[in-house]
C-alpha cells in the first residue's frame, strides 16, 4: 500500500492533467485551478520541512559537536534572525531588507566574485597550445573574449563579428542540440513517473 | 611540464587592479549595440503609455552585479515609456533585490506605488505561479509583497491575467525564462522576453530565434549597450570597463603562460 497508493496518485494526476490540457471541459479547468493551489500548498510546506529540518540539525550539532558548534549556532542566530526581522516588516525600511542590502547580498556577492581570480589562474595554468584542439580552443577562447569587448572593436571591426558569430552559430548549434536532447529525456521520464515505469523518487529500493 | 613557479598571489593582484582600477577612474568604452539589445528596445518602444507589464525578479543576490544593472536599464526605459509595471519574484533573494530597484527607481521618477507599478513579491512553487497567473492574477496572490490586499490597487482594476499583461520579463541568472516560454508564452500567449546574466545568452539565443521569446539582453555588455540606446552612462558602462580590462588582464595571462611553457619546452 505505502508504495501503491503514491504511484495511484502520480499516475491519475498526470493523466488527468495531461488530458485536461488537451481537452478543456469546463470540469477540467476546475479541477486544474484546484491543482495549482495544491501544488503552492505542497511546496509552502515543502520550505517549512526544509526550514525545520536545518534548525535540527545544527540543534543536534550544536549539542555533540563541539568544534562545530560556533558554525552552528551562527547559523541558528542567522535563521531566527531573519525569520523575525521578516515577519516584523519587509517594507524599504524595515531592518529585513537592511540586513538583506548589508550582510546576505554582499557576502554572496563576495563569494562569487572570487571565481574570477579562479577563472585567471585557471586561464593561466590551462590554456596551453598543446595540439591542434587546444590550439583551437585558445583561438575560439581569445577572440571571444577580445570581441566582446569595446577594445575588440577598436582593434578590428572583424574581430567583434567574429566572436558574434562564434557564439551565435557552433555555440548556439551546440546547445540547441542538448536543448532538444533534454526535451526529449524529459518526455521520456515524465511518461515513465506517470506510467509507474520509473520508480527512483519512491525513495529507498524501490 | 611543470610551469616556473609563478606567485599565485601576483596574478590575484594583477586582476583585481584591473577590475578596481576602471571602476575608480572610468574610461567610458562604448562598442556597437548587438541586434538583440536593440530589438529589446524596440520591444519597449512599441508599448504604449500605460501598458501594463510585468517583471520576475528571477536572481540569486550572487549575480546581481551583473544582472542588477541589465533590470536597472530595461526598468528605467519602462518607466520612462510610462509604462505600469508589476514585479514578481520566483526566487526568495531576487524578491528584495526586485523590490529594492523597483522602488528607487520609482521615486526617482515620481511613480506612485499601486498606480504606475506594484510588487507582488515572492511565490515558491514557479510553475504553479506562472500557472495561476494565468487564470487569475489576484487569487494567485491576494496581498501584495506590503501585505496590501491585492484587489485594493488601482492597477489590478481590469488587469485580471495575461490576457492583459504585454509582455513578461524574466530577470534571470538561471533558466528561469525557459519556464516562463513553456508555462506562460506556451500556455497562455503571453510575450515572454528575459535579461540574462552572459553566461546564459547560448542557451537562450534559441528561444529568441524561434521568437519563443521576443527580447533578450544579456550581461553587462547588453547593459552597458542598452544604457547607450536610452543615452545614460550607468552601471552597465561602467562595469564594461571593468569587464573589458579584466578579459584584456586574462589574455595577457594566457599569452604570457603559453611564452613560458614554450620556452620551457625548447630548453628541455
Amino acid at each position: 500500500m505505502r508504495l501503491r497508493l503514491p504511484l495511484f496518485l502520480v499516475t491519475g494526476f498526470g493523466v488527468a492533467l495531461l488530458l485536461q490540457y488537451f481537452i478543456p471541459l469546463p470540469a477540467g479547468q476546475a479541477f486544474y485551478s484546484r491543482a495549482l493551489e495544491w501544488m503552492q500548498v505542497i511546496f509552502a510546506a515543502g520550505l517549512l520541512l526544509g526550514g525545520a529540518n536545518f534548525a535540527r540539525l545544527h540543534l543536534k550539532r550544536a549539542a555533540t559537536r563541539k568544534d562545530e558548534r560556533p558554525y552552528s549556532l551562527l547559523a541558528l542566530a542567522a535563521l531566527a534572525t531573519m525569520l523575525v526581522a521578516g515577519a516584523v516588516s519587509i517594507g524599504r525600511d524595515s531592518t529585513f531588507l537592511w540586513l538583506f542590502d548589508n550582510l546576505q547580498a554582499p557576502m554572496q556577492q563576495t563569494v562569487f566574485s572570487l571565481l574570477a581570480f579562479f577563472v585567471a589562474t585557471a586561464a593561466y595554468r590551462g590554456f596551453r597550445l598543446r595540439s591542434v584542439e587546444s590550439g583551437l580552443l585558445l583561438s575560439v577562447a581569445l577572440i571571444v573574449m577580445i570581441g566582446r569587448i569595446p577594445v575588440g572593436e577598436l582593434i578590428s571591426p572583424v574581430l567583434p563579428q567574429a566572436a558574434s558569430w562564434l557564439v551565435d552559430v557552433p555555440a548556439v548549434a551546440a546547445k540547441r542540440g542538448i536543448l532538444i536532447g533534454v526535451g526529449l529525456g524529459s518526455v521520456a521520464v515524465s511518461l515513465r513517473v506517470i506510467l509507474g515505469v520509473e520508480r527512483a523518487w519512491l525513495g529507498g529500493s524501490q | 611540464m611543470k610551469l616556473p613557479a609563478l606567485d599565485r598571489r601576483a596574478l590575484y593582484v594583477l586582476l583585481f587592479l584591473a577590475v578596481a582600477l576602471p571602476l575608480l577612474f572610468p574610461i567610458g568604452l562604448v562598442g556597437s549595440v548587438s541586434k538583440s539589445t536593440r530589438q529589446f528596445h524596440r520591444l519597449i518602444e512599441s508599448l504604449q503609455p500605460g501598458d501594463v507589464i510585468l517583471i520576475s525578479f528571477d536572481c540569486e543576490a550572487a549575480s546581481w552585479a551583473e544582472i542588477g544593472p541589465v533590470a536597472r536599464a530595461v526598468i528605467l526605459h519602462a518607466m520612462k515609456r510610462d509604462l505600469r509595471i508589476v514585479g514578481t519574484s520566483f526566487l526568495s533573494e531576487g524578491t528584495a533585490l526586485g523590490y529594492r530597484l523597483l522602488s528607487e527607481l520609482a521615486t526617482e521618477h515620481g511613480k506612485s506605488y499601486g498606480e504606475d507599478w506594484a510588487y507582488l513579491g515572492f511565490r515558491p512553487q514557479y510553475v504553479a505561479a506562472m500557472l495561476g497567473l494565468g487564470e487569475s492574477i489576484i487569487r494567485e496572490y491576494p496581498k501584495d509583497y506590503l501585505e496590501q490586499p491585492a484587489e485594493s490597487l488601482p492597477i489590478f482594476a481590469g488587469v485580471q491575467s495575461y490576457r492583459q499583461i504585454k509582455l513578461v520579463i524574466s530577470i534571470a541568472d538561471d533558466s528561469m525564462p525557459q519556464y516562463w516560454v513553456e508555462y506562460a508564452g506556451g500556455r497562455h500567449g503571453v510575450p515572454i522576453a528575459a535579461g540574462l546574466s552572459a553566461v546564459m545568452l547560448t542557451t537562450f539565443t534559441p528561444y529568441l530565434d524561434s521568437h519563443q521569446l521576443v527580447g533578450l539582453v544579456s550581461g553587462l555588455k547588453g547593459a552597458a549597450e542598452y544604457e547607450q540606446l536610452l543615452g545614460v552612462t550607468g552601471a552597465g558602462t561602467r562595469g564594461m570597463d571593468a569587464q573589458s580590462s579584466a578579459h584584456l588582464a586574462i589574455i595577457v595571462l594566457v599569452v604570457v603562460g603559453n611564452a613560458i611553457y614554450f620556452r620551457g619546452r625548447r630548453k628541455s
